[in-house]
């Protein structure tokens, strides 16, 4: 059979102003690819490490997008290659959470999840039959059918920082069962927590030729004994990585620890002894703790806000990411807002948890997005967020080096930044 | 989050958006002569589209189902306590007004309409 080429992207987007770039590799596009017939040829380019070649050869194109403010940018992108006769398809989670409005845009939209999918769909392509809509979004495949990614599409050198390589993003389960207020992954991977069977998810780990890697599954403490399976299953691994949040117990903490827990991204909700007590845990365990602090829910106040702010002075973070209240479609959040008629901006270009597009229930937006501002420089007044991710890479770096699975940077790549030469503010004194 | 089967008379099975499995909790009374149809969002026993989301199409599914006219009808959405600590997860109804504006119109409803409503 001739070989479809088939241009991969992923559009894009504006970074969130004043705070420190790092692109990491995408998860999303890769682990598609992976489900795509052999006698597909996949071209990748990622838009935020370098530019689309439009004039590239190819029998197709298809757009991968994770985040609502890539959406825009996929238009445009989809409008460049319709002016060159290339049919486009688009897929992935902010095109579920937009399909309405991505619709209008592309030639075909992709809703679910491809595992088990792709050769009917590019059958179709092939034969001049391709759908304006694969919708699977009621019909899961089994997780057991997730496979490794194609992390061979991947230009590794642009994901690389002065020589040191960004972490990989590996899915060890999909699903959630909570419905958090913010959060829509339960609407896109179901409602249901779908972990996959631990032999796979080792075998997936062991072969990615990167010793730090990010395990982004929604939330980790979903069942507690796959939690500690899979910990022990991936300690003789002796990787390297950060999650979201770890379930609290000693037991699974100490696995947590053994298997290479590096930092978790912790929800720091409100200034109780319990936030307090739990970040201290996880230093116990050596684990280092970034917080996500969301602004702008219904139950906050100014004061509150401030109280947060430097209550976080107390806790001893290592790191803290602040974002403000967005209510992306399929979320609680959205529903609430959207009936309350508090919702004043649909720019999909500004849901980027940097900009309030809502009205706020206990202050004006524009006292909400200074806070947030105040929230930033507060936190890292102090020491800026390069020097405390510096620490954290530090304590790293120790850990492998007594572990003997140290990779030193590459020297080659010293400097550059993302493909990009590093600009240096040299100061030179006058004698 | 587990919705309380008190908050629903039966569980109402529709197609959300794109042909979603979903499901929601439904009531119907009829209170001085008017008949409203109240349904609840089930949260993690919803497989699909939340109702707020379904709207209108949430609505027609049921009037079909159930030989009731749209214009007919007091369209009420439940947002259910779930005894979360987010103090937001509060009870909620709302009467939905789907006009002809593409953005439907909410109003809160207050303690006593929602007894009333009830017969609480």
């Amino acid at each position: 059979m001739k070989p479809f080429k088939l241009k991969l992207i992923y559009p894009k987007w504006q970074k969130l102003r004043g705070q420190t770039t790092f692109n990491l590799p995408p998860h999303g596009p890769v682990a598609f690819a992976a489900t795509l017939p052999e006698w597909v040829e996949v071209s990748f380019t990622d838009e935020n490490v370098e530019e689309i070649d439009f004039d590239e050869e190819c029998d197709g194109v298809a757009l991968s997008m994770m985040l609502s403010t890539q959406v825009k940018r996929g238009w445009e992108i989809a409008d460049e290659y319709h002016k060159r006769g290339k049919l486009v398809s688009a897929g992935g989670i902010s095109t579920m959470l937009h399909a309405e409005d991505m619709v209008k845009h592309v030639d075909s939209v992709f809703l679910g999840e491809s595992e088990g999918r792709m050769e009917e769909v590019m059958q179709d392509w092939v034969n001049g039959k391709l759908r304006k809509f694969y919708n699977y979004m009621g019909n899961l495949p089994p997780i057991e059918s997730v496979g490794p990614c194609r992390r061979d599409l991947y230009k590794r050198e642009l994901y690389n920082h002065k020589g040191v390589q960004m972490v990989d993003l590996f899915h060890a389960s999909r699903g959630c069962r909570f419905s958090c207020y913010p959060c829509a992954v339960s609407y896109l991977g179901g409602r249901k927590f779908r972990p996959r069977p631990i032999d796979k998810v080792v075998e997936d780990m062991a072969a990615i030729e990167n010793n730090r890697l990010f395990i982004v599954d929604n939330s980790l403490a979903q069942n507690k004994e796959w939690e500690k399976e899979l910990f022990t299953a991936i300690a003789p691994l002796k990787k390297k990585w950060i999650s979201h949040t770890i379930e609290d117990d000693p037991e699974v903490l100490d696995l947590a620890a053994k298997a290479g827990a590096w930092y978790v991204y912790q929800a720091v909700y409100d200034t109780s002894d319990y936030i307090k007590e739990r970040v201290r845990r996880y230093h116990d365990y050596g684990i280092g703790v970034e917080g996500t602090i969301l602004l702008g829910l219904d139950n906050q106040t100014e004061d509150d806000i401030k109280r947060l702010i430097d209550f976080l002075g107390e806790i001893d973070l290592d790191l803290a990411e602040f974002t403000v209240m967005t209510p992306f479609p399929h979320t609680k959040g959205y529903d609430d807002l959207l009936r309350q008629g508090r919702i004043f901006d649909f720019d999909w270009n500004h849901y980027n948890a940097g900009q309030v597009v809502f009205q706020p229930k206990h202050m004006s937006p524009e006292r909400l997005q200074e806070l947030y501002d105040y929230a930033w420089k507060s936190f890292y007044a102090d020491e800026s967020q390069e020097q405390k991710m510096f620490r954290l890479f530090c304590n790293v770096a120790l850990r492998e080096m007594n572990e003997g699975t140290y990779r030193p940077r590459d020297r080659r790549l010293a400097n550059k930044s993302f493909g990009k030469d590093v600009v240096r503010n040299i100061k030179t004194t006058k004698s | 989050m587990k919705v309380s089967p008190d908050y629903y008379d039966e569980i109402f099975e529709f197609q959300g958006e794109w042909d979603m499995p979903s499901a929601c909790g439904l009531k119907i009374r009829t209170v001085d002569g008017r008949t409203y149809v109240i349904v609840t969002e089930l949260y993690q026993d919803n497989p699909g589209t939340s109702v707020t989301y379904a709207g209108q199409r949430l609505a027609e599914q049921i009037c079909e189902a159930k030989g009731l006219n749209l214009g007919d009808i007091v369209y009420v959405e439940c947002n259910p306590d779930t005894n979360s600590k987010l103090s937001f997860y509060d009870e909620e109804y709302f009467v939905v007004d789907f006009g002809s504006d593409p953005q439907h119109r909410y109003r809160q409803m207050d303690r006593d309409e929602i007894m009333k409503l009830l017969g609480k």
